[in-house]
């Protein structure tokens, strides 16, 4: 029989004293599309506290200043897509937001809830990372906001520790001159776990040369990050469809010194290259 | 009668073939329609399984003393417990209730808890100890029927084979110009039913007992039951409460959850409910058969076929269940229906440690059915025709002589139904423009296939079913019939046909759920034979009903019984159209002069013959024609396929019910691309590495195009009203069609069925190396999003 305390905090003080008191023995509840599930699992242990943070209306909601765009955390991925903001200023993002689960899922899953349960599949941490998000985190122990690249140790693993509530997600807003793009690949049309994705942002001058370019794929590694070796041969130069056939060979072949060759290595290592080579074409 | 069937002749049908309300929409869109979970009754108790840690074992000793001892326990079963049969099954009796000394599937279950709640009993369940030894395992049917693989079951694993010969295939590939030889393979797949398996067990007053669950073969589980308890067939009653969904799936995963309820129930004296989460019905419940398909065939320049060699190894799994006949539908439809004098076909199955498989709408049908029709392809372009010429060459018409010897007699409307399908596609221009497009990124395709499918059980078995039509004095109607709803709309087409022979409204009628004690056993409601023997019996009730009121109508009129008729409620005279009394008056009047209002129809089907010997016979009484066409678009780059337009064309004889006809042509083709596309039940080893459907994909409505469903109605004399069968004709074409719309895109034929991304772009299936599903193991890998284990 599964047991547990629950707790509907009224604020995130009483949050941080709940998460403060259970230590590492505490599960925070916000969409639920992942804890849920797991609590049902008979292998899984549950945890001795789920403390539900949906009273806190302090963690909802998106708003912009002049150049950044600040998340709450319990935004919903239905909000995130609909947002005229993020469409405008982080294309991407409002792209992903729309391609994660189905409706019901997006009604109920948060951005949050994405970033904390941190698996390699999230849909939303390859824009947030192309678009140079920070997180902040929030403790008993005081605040502290570090880069989203820093963020992640491993699927389902962060570097937040138990008693961390994440307060908000920040990012410069794109300019004009960026375009962007996420790709999903799926087994099918909705309710499909990226098989793999790619985020990229690409600028270029007046002159249509490349002036910035950030390449993020998804599901692809078992720790996000930006291709950087792969971005580097694409700065100074014209676009051209060889040049991103190049690109997408050398984010294939970053892939696999990562991970080395698996099952499915095979099959991704030709698509992760056509996906890198299409988002930067729609990227133009 | 024969009177009466002149009057019915001249009328025009006022209800059959309208789009009639379901009967049992109201209940279900409005939350009222009870499913087998919302039975309950006061001091239930909650029944649980312990099952299998092992594909293949031994069990050493079960210790059930710590469970027994957990307060809110009250019993704790294994297999020396069963009074009676601790075995059942509909062919070969063979599959444990219970296992006693060994496992055969992961799926088997070893002992039973009945607890006062649900979570003492799964608490009671680990803390039952069974000792296991270990056996080696067979996962394959084709190792399994070598002579050094594990046997399950008596000496040898192979336990069906079926065969049909007809001619002289050596003379047949000597007369041929060429040969083509394929192999094929198609995998388990789930039946993906919503509801997962339920009952609740009730000790009767008489020492019987009662379950109401979610029943389709309501008859084999009250045998079943009986001979586990050493019942009477009149003590067992088995009630059906509306059922979501079953597709076949719940026929012997039913009976054993309703023998494992009766059992607690018989040994508690409480009521005892039992429901199966998702993973428990997917780890235990059968699935549709993974065959092995080798075709050979031999063939002219000109397109003609002489000869067919076909051997065919399907997985029956741990238990026999239906493969026997599952696999002789497969033998008398492996040639398709197309023309040639030598056929030789073998179809065996082979016990494995996997699931055990059995009925699934098309039976057997849709695995040959992808290699037929993708065999026909491959003809069509060695001899440079198009798959609709070479169809229109090869394909069968009325007066042909099939593979096991039977002339069809009835009017045989394969070419019509290819050519409505060709047509209402633009067919031939499509394929040929998709073939000559210049390569690009994403490539179109457009893929065709047909079949013929015996109607009912054919030689299989008896096959006959009784409806029972029963007025009410206020003209009101209650039907109700041996033959099962589960959503295909059995209720709704019986109800129709009944109102059509009465002349009333569909809104007097009132379906009753099938209820074992209060009808005839009708066999199972299986082979799309809902229809044309259910509704056949409601027609040979309603029209001596008819004549009932009719008589009485004459008494009370004066008129001549040839001179009135029932329509529109009312009893009417037919030369002068006046209506007399309505229908409410005359069943009024019927019941004080004593007459009866309630007449059972009872319907047996034509006669059929099977020589298991020769491999001949006069399968089935009737055939149904149908033809799809799917129109794909490959991403030749990531291998996704989706699926852009669909038409399927199908000759039912008559539909009863157009929107049910339609209904049932657009959720055989959704059925039909997953298994196309996506579904694959994967087994490695024994293991099922899919536990729920997060990992095991259906389509989902994005992934469904529009379909246009083009009904054909040629009647059949051995069907009500001509109407034949629909159900599961209309699923057993979609996977060739797509496949065949794939080779049109890109020029490469898939052997092995689900066309998935890694098929389509690499040509062959990859598998994932560590544990999944069952007993999930962190594991740190990029594939795996949803085994995350003990995170928590």
């Amino acid at each position: 029989m599964k047991q547990f305390e629950y707790f509907s905090p009224k604020n995130v003080v009483e949050t941080c004293a709940l998460l403060k008191e259970f230590e590492n023995d505490a599960q925070i509840l916000a969409g639920g599309t992942d804890v849920l599930i797991e609590l049902r699992k008979s292998s899984v242990k549950p945890p001795r506290a789920i403390i539900d943070i949906n009273r806190l209306n302090e963690l909802k909601g998106i708003t912009e200043t002049e150049s950044e765009i600040i998340i709450k955390p319990l935004t919903t991925h239905t909000e995130l897509g609909s947002s005229s903001s993020i469409k405008k200023h982080a294309r991407l993002l409002h792209i992903a937001a729309h391609v994660i689960g189905s409706p019901q899922i997006r009604n109920r899953g948060t951005i949050g809830g994405n970033i904390m349960n941190a698996a390699a599949c999230a849909d939303t941490v390859p824009p947030l990372m192309a678009l140079d998000a920070t997180v902040k985190l929030l403790s008993v122990n005081g605040e502290r906001i570090v880069p989203i690249i820093d963020f992640f140790i491993k699927p389902y693993q962060t570097i937040a520790i138990k008693n961390e509530l994440l307060m908000e997600i920040r990012f410069p807003k794109l300019l004009d001159s960026m375009k962007s793009m996420f790709l999903k690949l799926g087994r099918r049309n909705a309710l499909a776990i990226s098989r793999l994705s790619v985020a990229a942002i690409l600028r270029k001058s007046d002159s249509g040369l490349i002036q910035e370019v950030r390449i993020v794929p998804g599901a692809a590694f078992p720790k996000w990050q930006r291709m950087t070796e792969a971005e580097k041969i694409l700065v100074g130069q014209k676009p051209s469809k060889e040049l991103f056939i190049e690109t997408g060979k050398r984010v294939s072949e970053a892939m696999i010194s990562f991970t080395g060759r698996r099952w499915s290595t095979e099959y991704k290592e030709p698509v992760i290259a056509v996906l890198v080579r299409r988002a930067l074409e729609t990227c133009q | 009668m024969e009177k009466d069937e002149q009057v019915k002749m001249n009328k025009e049908l006022k209800i059959i073939g309208k789009s009639e309300r379901r009967v049992d929409a109201w209940g279900k869109v409005t939350g009222k329609a009870k499913y087998a979970d919302d039975y309950n009754v006061s001091h239930q108790l909650i029944g649980k399984v312990l099952r299998s840690k092992y594909p293949h074992a031994k069990i050493i000793c079960i210790n059930i003393s710590k469970a027994e001892k957990l307060t809110g326990v009250e019993t704790v079963l294994t297999a020396k417990d069963i009074p009676g049969a601790k075995v059942f099954g509909v062919v070969v009796k063979n599959q444990a209730i219970l296992a006693e000394d060994r496992v055969r599937y992961l799926g088997d279950g070893v002992a039973l808890v009945a607890a006062v709640s649900k979570e003492i009993a799964e608490q009671a369940i680990s803390l039952i100890e069974v000792e296991y030894e270990p056996l080696p395992v067979v996962s394959d049917p084709e190792e399994a029927m070598k002579p050094d693989a594990p046997v399950l079951h008596d000496d040898k694993n192979e336990f069906v084979h079926h065969h049909v010969q007809k001619g002289d295939i050596t003379k047949g590939f000597a007369e041929a110009d060429f040969i083509i030889e394929r192999k094929f393979k198609t995998q388990f797949i789930e039946h993906s039913y919503i509801e997962p398996e339920a009952v609740l067990a009730e000790p009767s007053e008489q020492d019987g007992i009662k379950i109401t669950g979610c029943v389709q073969n309501l008859f084999s589980t009250r045998r079943s039951v009986a001979s586990m308890l050493n019942l009477d067939l009149a003590q067992v009653q088995i009630v059906q409460s509306t059922l979501g969904g079953s597709f076949g799936g719940k026929d012997e995963a039913m009976t054993l959850i309703s023998c494992r309820a009766a059992l607690l129930a018989m040994k508690t004296g409480r009521p005892v409910k039992m429901v199966d989460t998702r993973e428990e019905s997917m780890l235990e419940s059968y699935k549709r058969h993974p065959y092995v398909l080798y075709y050979k065939w031999g063939a002219k320049k000109d397109g003609s076929i002489t000869a067919m060699e076909i051997k065919c190894i399907a997985d029956g799994g741990a238990y026999a269940s239906m493969s026997p006949f599952v696999t002789w539908r497969s033998v008398v439809q492996a040639t398709g229906p197309y023309y040639c004098e030598n056929v030789k076909t073998d179809v065996y199955a082979a016990y494995t440690n996997n699931n055990y498989t059995g009925a699934m709408r098309g039976f057997g049908s849709p695995q040959v059915n992808f290699a037929i029709e993708s065999m026909m392809d491959d003809l069509a372009e060695k001899v440079g025709m198009n798959p609709l010429e070479i169809r229109m060459k090869n394909g069968f018409e009325t007066g042909a002589v099939t593979a096991t010897g039977q002339e069809l007699t009835h009017n045989v409307s394969l070419k019509e139904v290819l050519t409505k399908a060709a047509a209402a596609s633009d067919f031939e221009k499509k394929w040929k423009r998709n073939r000559e497009a210049k390569s690009d990124e994403k490539k179109h395709g457009i893929g065709l296939a047909c079949s013929y499918r015996g109607v009912s059980l054919g030689a299989e078995g008896t096959d006959a079913a009784e409806t029972i039509v029963s007025v009410q004095t206020d003209g009101s109607v209650i039907v109700s019939s041996g033959i099962t709803d589960m959503g295909q709309g059995a209720q709704t087409q019986m109800s129709q046909i009944t109102a059509e022979v009465l002349g009333i409204s569909m809104d007097r009628i009132h379906f009753l759920n099938t209820n074992t004690s209060r009808v005839a056993d009708s066999g199972a409601t299986v082979a799309s034979r809902g229809t044309i023997m259910g509704g056949s019996a409601a027609k040979n009730a309603a029209e001596k009903v008819r004549i009932t009121l009719l008589e009485v109508g004459a008494e009370m009129t004066g008129d001549a019984v040839s001179d009135l008729d029932l329509l529109d409620n009312y009893l009417i005279n037919i030369k002068t159209k006046k209506p007399l009394a309505s229908f409410n008056e005359l069943a009024t009047a019927c019941f004080n002069k004593g007459k009866p209002m309630v007449s059972h129809g009872w319907h047996h089907s034509p006669k059929t013959s099977w020589d298991e010997r020769q491999g001949q016979g006069e399968a089935y009484f009737t055939f149904v024609y149908g033809a799809n066409v799917a129109e794909v678009e490959v991403d030749i780059e990531t291998g996704k396929v989706d699926v852009l337009d669909f038409v399927s064309v199908h000759d039912v004889g008559k539909a009863i019910n157009k929107g049910m006809v339609e209904a049932q042509i657009f959720g055989g083709v959704a059925m039909g691309i997953g298994y196309g596309l996506l579904e694959e039940f994967e087994i490695e080893e024994g293991i099922p590495k899919q536990a729920n459907f997060d990992e095991y994909l259906i389509p989902t409505s994005m992934d469904v195009p529009r379909i246009k469903a083009i009904i054909v109605e040629n009647e059949d004399p051995t069907g009500p009203f001509g109407a034949k069968s629909v159900g599961e004709p209309t699923n057993e074409l979609a996977a060739p069609a797509i496949v065949n719309a794939i080779y049109n895109a890109t020029g490469k034929r898939i052997y092995e069925i689900p066309a998935n991304l890694e098929r389509v772009l690499l040509g062959h299936k990859l598998t994932r190396t560590g544990k999944r599903g069952l007993e999930q193991k962190e594991i740190e890998e990029t594939d795996s999003c949803k085994t995350r284990g003990n995170k928590l």
